[in-house]
């Protein structure tokens, strides 16, 4: 076997994950244990294995993809750099302060993110412009040199410089970075305007701060990676899959690493739509669902819904989008992805007023549910999957690890079923069904959130346990058609393959488009594509394989919250108002009403994005390693159908298609297909289709 | 016998109606117009049963808790049975189920085969309902009538038709009808998603068992609720505190008073004591001190509890009319935001000594309220108005918090470039201050000041502030918080102090300095572990003359000196006697006056 091979490598806490798609789309994967103390080793071990395995050599790599979660592990465990922080004269605390909003009501015991930079690195310099731009205080350059040498002195290993109104006009920020460069050339700095040249001062600082904390870890970390693997003589080119599902180069990674916080989540959505697109299904809600968490994403018409702002380092577990502020702001394009904190680990636990409640507390990897017998005594939605017959007492990955099924049911006997009187089995059944109402309201959230009704997406069910939940969620949304794809448990990597190349800019602008200079706009958004496609000609990219889209975020002059808006082409005087008024419909689709045509429609910021359009890699066949278990077991389907008997199949026997119940079971993850449910698997893909 | 008869159904049908209210919450950011909706989040959402009792509340603005219910009574009461499918009802009026003009109440009931089931429900703050001055919140009205525009509970729509004499009047009295018409279809949007969900619900469930599961919801939040009221002690607490005056009669102080009465599973809050009504717009409504009063209590009790008429079941709110916090006509309200906020640190003091190990000191006494309005040059209309406050008191446990929204409001602050792009008003400096919160084994959150300068040639000023006169006090020998402070032109030769409340002209350059009242601290300060001190004099939250007066901790060039510590903390100790216990004011408690 060799040819040109493509990998995807996506880093979990607990596990590494690594693809292999090769020509006529053969697949390869590889389960290796996280490597904690330098993730880099176990990425380039598992490689050497997974080359092994295959049959394969280093020269037969041409392409590696990575989701890395080094920067996000960095703000977790707080183990970024020392930053230091200049602002304005005045403003010393806008990092900390931030919004004022707090993710919980009522709770006295709420305790905000410490600071990324202490107060006593955050200084300040005499200099002020105002909101149109003009300079009021000029920076005072002695002030400035004598901040940046007390930084100095206190040792940081970076520094940010974050002005007020420094995105209307950068030169004071400009000042400052050529005497960073000047005084303090061993220290890692970033102006805010190079990071996020756009209003809202605590946004902007936020983002320049995050990329400053994390990019001395990225940067090393990419170093080791990189080293690794060139002493085993892969040197494909290797890229970081971004928060926006868009990769980036690793050298362009490691000047902006901000841009790949959420890099984990990101492959698996973009696999979705890749592998969705040739099934004839455009519109889908991606559900990942491992252990601890499920997340779960918007595609509509082929596009990932994003979101323009993250909160990044909080609490990861959050059923309400209303309520914000668990986290670190970061003010860049990722796909929106809704998180609750529900997975097999999750806790079933009775509350005071008698109700049964899963999670969000979890049982996690160590000890884990009660049928691990790795000392967990509280029982989780794996118990009462393995009571039910969804899975396999033998365990999962060929059998290492067994599962206790009598120890899990005396458990949920004792502690749950008794309490509640009710049978096991229904007990186990309920507390299922919770755990899918938990992860709906997730769902929900993001769809509601955007006027979206989901019921005609099919749902792509992906992670340890999404193809086991897919096809109640799928019910429980309203939904019919389900789809599981090849190597669920390790899809994140698959998802990765399938990713492109992008870039996003963008650049404050307010103006007041009824009485805006085009010009203006039209040089502004034409820079902003230049650099777009200086990028993407540094990595390869030109002619047709670049791609570039312009989008304006507009507003009603005196609201405060922005619409993005796509524009296609030159902007000039005489097509301005055609802005206005898709502004004016863009409001209407979202909002439900527009304002009439004399109300004022504000600019405010242009933003550009730039694609890089590779070859499409082949779509996976079968996986190599999907052959499951065969036989029956007796599962049970609720009180009204009871136990049946269940087939369990590998996704081979679904080729004439197959009438539930049945259990397909794989090296990484279970499907189940409940009565009345049919299943087929799609030959040009490997997934297996559950409507 | 459980008291649910099927928990899996029953938890099912919970997730689904609190999922109602949620999506009715979303509804509204996504479709409201402004920003005091988005930002603020001053609006609430909720679920009410055919009778009208309140099934779910969304995650929404703690100073709604438990007004829904009042409103929607009101309506009922007007229209007895003359509801019918399609109608829509509204009110605003604080005499007659509202709260305070700008929140608009719109119900909508839900019917099925002709029975009616529920009420979807909704309050919005508008930005603008007419009356004397833009943005009806004036502090300085007298009465209501100069408030804008009340509207008694009236039919917005009547069998799906709308009622075009609502619409035309409340488009002729509102100063920006645009925005007020946008919001009032995002509550009635809210409204429309609500119907159709629960009446899916119906459908699955049936009309009775729908009925059935409701009451069960309702028993299981009072049974929580009682449950984690047994935890707290028996007894009878009484607590006072004082607003610095009402911003008409300057000077005067008000006197907020409280009792809680605990006795088993049952909780009263008594506010006989407090203040009769005040001439300035700072009066509650029966309903708005009830919410305070369950937001205080909320944040002692354990566990999540579904927000529902069953919580309120274990409370009993008591408040004679005609005082502050149960208004009388012609009563004013529209800055009624302050009494609650104050409401809050009173209750929470009575609290501390019922339930000393889980309340925090008072927090920074806002919030404050800051209008800037006038005239541009092409004789259009500006108006900005900033809500600010931003640090708790401390709590037995750990220091207060610092730049983080209030209890009673989870309010956004707006960003300076944002109101600097907008309005012709610079902010110069928004940071924290030093030595202002109370000291403490825990000390108090660094409160903040803010500068606002005036780029217009001319404006009117108003300034709703408290906590000049009376500091917020501090809990278990922790010290009070400095006084609040407003200023003109500080560190000029024009510079001047302000009252806490007022309205003035200003011009071009004005400077106006408001530096928010210090927390209170908790706990002995002079227990306060030295190396904790030390960080906050690096940090310059205390300075080391501070490190000395309120800590006695000698520290110099960054360095402790142990021995010149132990021997202050002696001297400051001998001196002091015990730490002051259970509450430091700092300020002395003006007498009783009559009447109050």
């Amino acid at each position: 076997m060799s040819g040109e091979w493509r990998i995807g490598v996506d880093i979990g806490g607990t596990f590494t994950d690594i693809v292999l798609l090769g020509p006529e789309g053969r697949l390869s994967v590889r389960k290796v244990s996280s490597s904690v103390d330098d993730y880099a080793r176990a990425i380039v071990e598992g490689l050497a294995v997974a080359l092994d395995e295959a049959g394969l050599t280093a020269a037969d790599v041409v392409d590696i993809r990575h989701g890395a979660t080094v920067a996000s592990n960095a703000i977790l465990e707080r183990k970024g750099a020392r930053v230091g922080l200049i602002g304005t004269a005045g403003f010393r605390d806008v990092l900390e302060i931030r919004t004022l909003r707090m993710p919980r009501l009522y709770d006295l015991a709420w305790e905000k993110p410490k600071p990324l930079v202490p107060r006593r690195l955050r200084v300040t310099v005499p200099e002020r412009i105002d909101a149109n731009g003009a300079v009021v205080t000029p920076l005072d350059m002695d002030a400035a040199a004598e901040a940046i040498d007390a930084l100095v002195a206190k040792g940081v290993d970076a520094i940010a410089v974050a002005l007020i109104n420094a995105y209307a006009n950068p030169a004071h920020e400009q000042a400052l970075k050529a005497l960073l460069a000047e005084r303090a050339p061993g220290v890692a700095a970033c102006i805010s305007t190079d990071v996020l040249p756009e209003i809202r001062e605590y946004e902007r600082t936020s983002t320049t701060v995050v990329n400053c904390y994390v990019l001395p870890v990225v940067r090393a970390y990419l170093k080791s990676l990189q080293a690794g693997l060139s002493a085993d003589k892969v040197d494909a080119p290797l890229s970081l899959m971004q928060s926006s599902g868009g990769l980036t180069p690793a050298d362009a990674a490691a000047r902006l690493p901000v841009h790949i916080i959420e890099s984990g989540p990101a492959g698996g959505v973009v696999g979705a739509q890749a592998l969705a697109e040739p099934l004839g299904e455009s519109s889908i809600v991606s559900f990942d669902m491992g252990g601890t968490t499920a997340k779960a994403a918007l595609v509509i018409d082929g596009r990932a819904e994003r979101a323009e702002e993250l909160q990044v380092g909080g609490e990861a577990i959050q059923a309400s989008r209303l309520l914000t502020g668990q986290g670190y702001s970061v003010k860049t394009r990722a796909i929106d992805l809704a998180e609750v904190g529900a997975g097999g680990g999750s806790i079933v636990w009775i509350d005071a007023g008698g109700a049964m409640q899963i999670g969000p507390e979890s049982a996690g990897a160590s000890p884990g549910p009660v049928a691990y017998g790795m000392g967990g005594d509280r029982p989780t939605v794996t118990d009462a999957n393995l009571i039910l017959g969804y899975l396999n007492p033998a365990g999962l990955a060929g059998g290492d690890r067994p599962l206790d099924l009598e120890a899990a049911r005396a458990v949920f006997q004792a502690k749950v079923a008794d309490p509640l009187g009710l049978s096991l089995d229904d007990a186990a059944f309920g507390a299922r069904r919770i755990a899918v109402a938990n992860m709906m309201r997730a769902i929900r959230a993001v769809t509601v959130e955007r006027g979206r009704d989901p019921r005609s997406a099919a749902l792509f069910a992906f992670g340890g346990n999404g193809p086991l939940f897919g096809w109640d969620m799928a019910m429980a949304l309203g939904m019919n058609r389900v789809i599981a794809p090849p190597a669920p448990g390790l899809f994140s990597a698959f998802g990765l393959i399938y990713a492109e190349v992008e870039h996003h800019y963008g650049r404050t602008l307010r103006r007041v488009l009824a009485n805006a200079d085009a010009r203006e706009i039209e040089a502004a958004w034409a820079a902003l594509e230049t650099e777009a496609l200086d990028q993407l000609k540094a990595e390869g990219f030109s002619g047709p394989t670049q791609s570039v889209q312009r989008t304006a975020s507009l507003r009603y002059k005196g609201q405060t919250h922005e619409l993005e808006v796509d524009w296609t082409g030159p902007i000039f005087a005489d097509n301005l108002d055609a802005l206005a008024e898709a502004f004016g419909e863009e409001h209407a689709r979202v909002y439900g009403h527009r304002a009439g045509a004399a109300e004022p429609v504000e600019l405010i910021t242009l933003r550009v994005s730039g694609r890089g359009l590779g070859d499409r890699p082949p779509l996976a066949r079968a996986s190599d390693r999907s052959t499951g278990t065969h036989g029956v077991r007796q599962a049970y389907f609720g009180p009204k159908l009871g136990w049946l008997e269940t087939p369990i199949l590998s996704r081979k026997d679904l080729v004439d298609g197959r009438k539930g119940p049945f259990i397909v079971e794989e090296y990484d993850a279970t499907c189940l297909a409940p009565p009345g449910v049919t299943g087929e698997i799609n030959d040009a893909t490997g997934a297996i289709i559950l409507r | 016998m459980p008291p649910i008869s099927d928990p899996v159904a029953f938890e099912l049908f919970k997730n689904a109606l609190i999922a109602i209210a949620d999506e009715m919450a979303l509804t509204i950011t996504r479709t409201t117009y402004s920003g005091v909706l988005k930002d603020n989040m001053d609006f609430s959402t909720a679920f009410c049963d055919g009778e009208g009792r309140l099934i779910a509340q969304g995650l929404t603005l703690p100073g709604h808790l438990g007004s829904l219910p009042t409103a929607l009574k009101s309506a009922l009461d007007r229209f007895g049975d003359n509801i019918v499918d399609g109608d829509v009802l509204c009110l605003n009026d604080p005499y007659a189920g509202g709260m305070h003009l700008p929140d608009i109440f719109v119900f909508k009931p839900i019917f099925h085969e002709g029975q009616r089931m529920a009420f979807a429900a909704t309050i919005c703050h508008h930005t603008d309902v007419g009356g004397r001055v833009a943005g009806s919140n004036a502090a300085d009205s007298t009465e209501i009538y100069q408030e804008g525009l009340r509207i008694p509970p009236t039919k917005l729509y009547s069998a799906g038709q709308p009622n075009e004499t609502m619409f035309d009047l409340l488009r002729t009295n509102v100063r920006l009808p645009v925005q007020v018409e946008a919001d009032l279809r995002a509550q009635l949007a809210a409204c429309h998603i609500a119907e159709r969900q629960f009446l899916e619900i119906v459908e699955d469930q049936g009309a009775d068992q729908t009925i059935i599961l409701m009451d069960e919801l309702i028993n299981y939040s009072e049974r929580l609720a009682r449950a984690a009221i047994s935890k707290l002690p028996d007894g009878e607490w009484s607590f006072e505190d004082w607003i610095d005056d009402d911003g008409v009669d300057l000077g005067k102080p008000i006197r907020l008073f409280v009792t809680f009465r605990k006795s088993g599973d049952r909780i009263q809050a008594d506010w006989t004591g407090s203040h009769p009504q005040v001439r300035g717009a700072i009066n509650n409504t029966f309903s708005f001190t009830q919410a305070a009063s369950y937001c205080a209590i909320r944040c002692v009790l354990d566990g999540d509890i579904p927000t529902n008429e069953g919580f309120f079941r274990a409370i009993d709110v008591v408040a004679p009319l005609g005082t502050i916090a149960n208004m009388q006509l012609p009563g004013a309200c529209a800055a009624r935001g302050l009494t609650g906020f104050r409401m809050i640190d009173c209750a929470l003091g009575a609290l501390a000594m019922m339930a000393p190990d889980k309340v925090m000191a008072a927090s920074d006494g806002g919030n404050t309220g800051i209008s800037i309005g006038g005239w541009n040059a092409d004789r259009k209309p500006f108006v900005y108005v900033d809500f600010t406050c931003g640090a708790w008191g401390a709590r037995p446990w750990a220091d207060g918090l610092e730049g983080n929204a209030n209890i009673f409001s989870n309010m956004a602050s707006q960003s300076v470039e944002i109101t600097e792009a907008e309005h012709p008003v610079e902010i110069l400096r928004y940071e924290f201050l030093a030595d202002r919160a109370g000291a403490g084994l825990y000390r108090g959150g660094a409160p903040f000041a803010r500068e606002y300068r005036i780029t217009a040639d001319a404006a009117s000023l108003q300034v709703r502030a408290d906590r000049a006169n009376f500091r917020p006090y501090g809990l278990y020998g922790g010290g009070a918080g400095r006084h609040a402070r407003n200023a003109l032109n500080p560190g000029t030769s024009r510079e001047q102090e302000l009252a806490p409340k007022f309205t003035m002209d200003v011009k071009a350059g004005d400077v106006l300095l408001h530096e928010l009242a210090g927390p209170g601290g908790w706990g002995d300060p002079l227990e306060r572990a030295p190396a904790d001190v030390l960080d906050d004099v690096v940090d310059e939250l205390v300075s080391e003359a501070g490190a000395r007066c309120d800590y006695g901790v000698v520290i110099s060039g960054h360095t402790i000196d142990e021995a010149a510590t132990k021997a202050l903390r002696a001297k400051l100790q001998a001196k002091r006697g015990p730490a002051p216990t259970p509450f430091t004011r700092g300020d002395a408690v003006p007498a009783l006056e009559d009447g109050a």
